[in-house]
């Protein structure tokens, strides 16, 4: 911020999503949202840096010179199980907003696009591999990487075309190595593309498709923090 | 009341208010940033605030109990009283040490210098979920069941400050 590299604290928790607080101004942030809450920065926002969250088997296919946190030798016996996310999805929670068919746990994967916010049910993905909608108006896909657990999203419009048809045309049962593996096809073109949104074949070849953020949290945060979010299945755009 | 009675009242209260004060900044906080409790937009603010400014306050609370003690001490000469008094600004001190610890830190340890491993030297199973980033040119990838415990990691990737959280 203003030139000034911040150092973070894990300092208090609002409504199940934590509070951080930088060692340099004293300044309180929420999670979530990046936003600074109290103290002199209050009201900044930090700027979000594009993740993903995927199995490291399919990240090192991407990145094989890239580096991996190593576990704190002191801190191991405290590392999450494997199954944390199971036990998790049965803690209660301080918010709920739930609704007929959305559970306050539920997972969703939430796209900003246009000043509008929409949330995709993660299990409703998982189950269609890929599919396509519209955020603030902007055709959106949303496709179902090789390791069937991590999911993207990309504008789903090539050129001035506007939106184009894709299709995960990936053989799960017969799963391709490597990051290039092509993924799904457009009907425009019939090239074939990569779970990095590239095109590895086809009249689309060298090119990319636009990245779009995707935030996967509980219903009852995103809600929380989305007041107005619509929801894919449920809530019409 | 003649002086030093009243003297030694004011130095009475004087402790006693410290560690009033000293009493509800050390709990209010705490009391409403809670895990499984709901927190209000207002009294969140309220005990955000309590927070920015508890270091001060508890080492003025904690001056004024030790400087009455003090005075009071000297302006006493009932026993009972003089060790009620220090016990009082000793109990200051003690609240303020207390609102020293930073109770999330100590239940989920800060990393101070992360430490990373080259992808094709980590022991990561492939199916261990990670976050990961590209930036600056550098691509990494913190595995969730490490990030989920410490919940923050301030890092430089490709020369860029940022801070990854969970």
């Amino acid at each position: 911020m203003n030139g000034l590299r911040l150092t973070f604290h894990l300092a208090g928790i609002n409504n199940q999503n934590f509070l951080m607080r930088d060692e340099e101004t004293g300044t309180y942030w929420q999670q979530i949202t990046g936003r600074a809450i109290s103290g002199p920065l209050a009201g900044r926002t930090l700027p979000l840096i594009p993740c993903d969250e995927l199995t490291f088997a399919l990240w090192k296919t991407e990145q094989p010179r890239g580096t991996v946190l190593a576990d704190v030798p002191a801190y191991v016996a405290g590392y999450a199980p494997e199954d944390w996310d199971v036990k998790m999805r049965k803690a209660p929670t301080v918010l709920s907003y739930a609704q007929p068919g959305i559970a306050p746990r539920d997972l969703m994967l939430g796209v900003h696009a246009s000043g509008a916010a929409r949330a995709f049910p993660y299990d409703a993905v998982a189950a269609a591999k890929l599919l396509q909608d519209r955020v603030g108006g902007e055709p959106v896909l949303l496709v179902l990487g090789p390791d069937r657990q991590s999911v993207r999203a990309f504008r789903a419009g090539i050129g001035k075309g506007g939106r184009v048809e894709f299709y995960r045309t990936y053989d799960d049962k017969n799963p391709a190595p490597g990051a290039q593996a092509p993924l799904m096809m457009d009907s425009a073109s019939g090239s074939h593309w990569d779970f990095q949104g590239c095109a590895v074949d086809g009249p689309a070849k060298g090119s990319c498709l636009e990245r779009m953020e995707v935030i996967k949290d509980y219903w009852f945060d995103w809600r929380h923090y989305n007041p107005a979010t619509t929801v894919y299945g449920k809530t019409s755009r | 009341m003649d002086l030093r009675a009243k003297r030694r009242l004011t130095y009475g209260l004087a402790i006693t208010g410290s560690l009033a004060v000293s009493l509800f900044f050390l709990v209010y906080p705490v009391y409403v940033i809670r895990p499984f409790r709901h927190q209000g937009v207002q009294e969140l603010q309220a005990a955000l605030a309590v927070l920015r400014f508890r270091p001060e306050v508890m080492a003025v609370a904690v001056a004024v109990a030790v400087v009455s003690a003090v005075l009071h001490w000297r302006a006493q000469t009932r026993t009972l009283w003089r060790i009620a008094a220090v016990l009082g600004a000793a109990g200051v001190a003690i609240l303020a040490g207390l609102s020293r610890i930073n109770i999330y830190e100590l239940m989920f340890h800060p990393i101070g210098q992360p430490a990373f491993v080259a992808a094709g030297e980590t022991k990561l199973d492939g199916d261990e979920k990670v976050i990961a980033v590209a930036v600056g040119g550098a691509a990494r990838a913190y595995p969730i069941r490490i990030i989920s415990y410490h919940h923050i990691v301030n890092d430089v990737a490709g020369g860029v400050p940022i801070v990854a959280t969970y």
